[in-house]
């Protein structure tokens, strides 16, 4: 046996012998475990999923809509390594995982609940139902992404390169929700994470200085930010000093904020001036630069039937004739945005944005 | 030996620990087909070969590929289907972004939107791939079978398109390409070659199509300039489908009834091919301004020309014009559509021949609808495009695949 080959079989004992108490994650540098617990994030016993004591558990100001899924994600920078500041954003260093897990409330009988957004530091199996873990992982060469899937008994969690997808039945008081639930697959995590189409490279999209500028539960509170955070654990020397972006979910502040804010999360990482969707010219990231790409009276470019037979994206003081709206409120897969990442319509989402669309001035004729 | 068994100690022992913490390691899930042939598009390796079985395959997903220098071959277009009759994810069947890429042997059938996308890649080929809507000539179809954009170095090789409601093959902003060999049935765009440049069509059967070979240039693209085609040697026959492609969508406006269509493209050469009842016009050749719609672009040129066409076979056709410019024609004149019309808009300062030459096309009929002046005076005369062009090279691509 080769020395190097030794040293790695002696430090996975070592993980092995520590492994019943509190280890920190595992970095795996080049291959992708099969099972989950390889990485060592949670903490896994019969009625618990608890992340490790040396990930922190994060929220992003703004939230990608999924599903009606909750969400609880963990970052984890190794033990000496920090992060850096490029250009006002985070430059995590080698080793960094990033971890979202996806799970739905359930009820007694077993029924999954569409319940508002939680803020869990846990999730108690009990009264949840775990569907998968995504991680990010900053490698030498970037970062990759990839999903793992939950086994029925949620005692382990498997890759799935391929994705997968599950029919779900969503209860909820005015309600049931039937879809299908799908688990991307590795092409489709860059579909996001590249934000550079299609020469750009893999990225974080809640993990990033704006997004971490914020509490926890922010709009609720936002007295320490999660950037603070990082700095008293030592994963960044300094602040950004960004501000806090606007929550969509505020309803104390303007109702074009909160659009924006929207749309920025749910539709920029394509709807940029880099981005896959930068042919169509509708820029939703903030970057728009003239009003027209934002969409407001701006023809289609190549979008068929997802059209609707309308001739804007955005027509003032009408949602029901803007592209956009009709995108957002289809769930047809050829013509509904986001492309990826939901089945369902984001009723939330689609009420803000047409109220937005409703107030705004003038005329496209 | 020793080693070996040492190894096998060290191992066992380390499971050992490792499961320590719960009772039994829970089992590897098993994989369906199309997730299973979804790993081996993601887990590929250049030079690997990815085999469809024969069979019909239903996906639910679209897939994707973006390694280069993969091959994904089936058993042959009948035999190897992937079916999306159930899709529920996904605008594309397929969507490829990755050079040196082949596909060929299988057929795409029932996608919700296209059903073959290939993006900014470079050495495409596509051999004996069907790309099929089985329910008929239908609006809810995907709007394109075969369809390369923004790529380079396409071969399409004995292909079979159906039911598309844009274009069946359809090469868009791409450059250096061949169509060949191929059928193209029951689409609203039989072959479509739009804003392209450096593109050989020939040998193939357009048929019951609502055009039959379409060749555009359309403005506020990010790649524009559409040039140097050549339309040889195909049969361009009965394309008379009503119009089925969704509202507002350029290709809306083509009228059933069209053989070839040449829009606001220059240097283009047409030979060689048999035109046979198509009902509107055999050839057309149009500015962008036969559109009726605004555009704002700078840089686009509407017009076409240096169009040549040479040493075609016309049948019966022009009988039913579905377009009222040609409809009054016919009225007025009491004859079928001639064999080729030209909307007669050209650049102050051009003649008629910069635009169009006509030549040994054996007993032509000929139209300039002088759609500039509101069709005011069409006339019949081709005389003043009795004029040759140099002919164009032959396309030859940088992989070799032809």
């Amino acid at each position: 046996m080769k020395p190097s080959r030794l040293i790695v079989v002696g430090a996975l004992l070592l993980t092995g012998l520590t492994a019943c108490e509190q280890a920190p994650p595992i970095f795996h540098a080049a291959e992708n475990p099969s099972r989950l617990s390889d990485w060592n994030l949670f903490e896994l016993n019969a009625t618990t999923l608890t992340p490790v004591e040396a990930t922190m558990v994060f929220r992003p100001a703004n939230q990608l809509f999924t599903d009606y899924a909750q969400k609880m994600r963990t970052l984890w920078i190794p033990d000496g390594l920090q992060a850096t500041l490029v250009d006002g954003e985070i430059e995590y260093p080698v080793g960094t995982v990033v971890s979202k897990t996806f799970y739905y409330r359930s009820d007694a009988a077993g029924n999954l609940r569409k319940e508002p957004e939680a803020i869990d530091q846990s999730i108690e199996l009990g009264s949840n139902k775990l569907m998968e873990t995504r991680l990010l992982v900053r490698r030498e060469a970037g970062w990759d992404a990839f999903p793992y899937v939950w086994n029925e008994e949620e005692t382990e969690a498997f890759l799935r390169v391929a994705g997968t997808s599950q029919p779900v039945n969503l209860k909820s008081d005015t309600g049931n929700l039937d879809f299908v639930y799908f688990v991307p697959n590795e092409n489709q995590c860059a579909g996001c994470h590249v934000t550079e189409h299609p020469d750009g490279d893999m990225h974080p999209l809640g993990a990033i200085a704006t997004q971490l500028t914020a509490s926890l539960d922010y709009p609720l509170s936002n007295d320490s930010t999660q950037i603070d955070e990082m700095i008293a654990r030592g994963w960044l020397a300094e602040s950004p000093n960004h501000s806090t972006p606007p929550s969509w979910r505020d309803e104390s502040i303007a109702l074009e904020d909160r659009a924006l804010a929207y749309l920025d999360m749910n539709c920029g990482h394509c709807h940029n001036p880099e981005g896959a969707a930068d042919t169509s010219n509708l820029i939703l990231n903030g970057e728009h630069g003239q009003l027209v790409n934002m969409g407001l009276c701006k023809p289609p470019v190549a979008a068929g039937g997802g059209a609707g037979d309308m001739l804007y994206s955005i027509v003032p003081s009408q949602p029901e004739q803007s592209i956009l709206l009709y995108r957002m409120q289809s769930d047809a897969p050829d013509e509904m945005m986001p492309e990826l990442g939901r089945s369902l319509v984001h009723q939330e989402g689609i009420n803000l944005v047409s109220q937005w669309i409703d107030q705004l001035a003038g005329s496209c004729d | 030996m020793q080693r070996v068994a040492k190894q096998l100690i060290l191992l066992s022992s380390l499971s050992a620990l490792i499961v320590a913490c719960s009772e039994q390691a829970p089992p590897e899930p098993e994989l369906s087909f199309e997730e299973s042939l979804q790993q081996q598009l993601i887990q590929a390796q250049p030079g690997d070969v990815i085999e469809i079985p024969a069979g019909t395959h239903e996906l639910t997903r679209g897939l994707s590929l973006t390694v280069d220098g993969i091959t994904i071959r089936g058993e042959g277009m009948e035999t190897s289907i992937l079916s999306f009759a159930n899709q529920a994810q996904g605008a594309e069947g397929l969507l490829v972004n990755a050079d040196d890429f082949v596909i060929e042997d299988l057929a795409i059938e029932d996608t919700v939107g296209d059903a073959l996308k290939i993006n900014e890649s470079n050495n495409v080929t596509i051999r004996n791939v069907r790309t099929e809507w089985t329910g008929g000539a239908l609006t809810t179809n995907g709007a394109y079978g075969i369809y390369p954009v923004q790529s380079s170095n396409i071969l399409i090789d004995g292909a079979v398109a159906i039911g598309a409601s844009d274009a069946g093959i359809y090469v868009g902003q791409s450059t250096q390409i061949i169509v060949r060999n191929s059928r193209a049935e029951f689409n609203v765009a039989g072959i479509e070659i739009e804003n392209s440049t450096f593109a050989d069509v020939h040998d193939n059967i357009a048929t019951n199509n609502t055009g039959g070979i379409l060749v555009f240039d359309l403005p506020n693209l990010p790649v524009q300039g559409g040039r140097n085609t050549r339309v040889f040697n195909n049969q361009i026959v009965n394309n008379n489908t009503a119009n089925f492609a969704p509202e507002g969508n350029i290709v809306g406006e083509v009228p059933a009834g069209s053989g070839l269509m040449v829009l606001a493209n220059d240097s283009i050469e047409v030979f060689g091919n048999e035109f046979t009842d198509n009902n509107t016009a055999h050839v057309m050749i149009v500015s962008y301004y036969i559109t009726e719609r605004p555009f704002e672009d700078p840089n686009y040129d509407p017009f076409p020309e240096t169009i040549y066409v040479h040493n075609n076979v016309f049948n019966a056709g022009g009988s039913t014009p579905d377009s009222e410019p040609l409809q009054a024609l016919q009225a007025a004149t009491g004859q079928d559509i001639p064999d080729i019309v030209w909307d007669g808009t050209m650049v102050p300062g051009k003649s008629a021949e910069d635009i169009l030459c006509l030549s040994s096309n054996g007993d032509v009929s000929f139209v300039n609808l002088d759609a500039g002046n509101g069709f005011a005076a069409p006339s019949f005369d081709p005389s003043t495009h009795d004029c040759t062009l140099p002919s164009l090279s032959v396309i030859s691509l940088s992989s070799n695949a032809d």
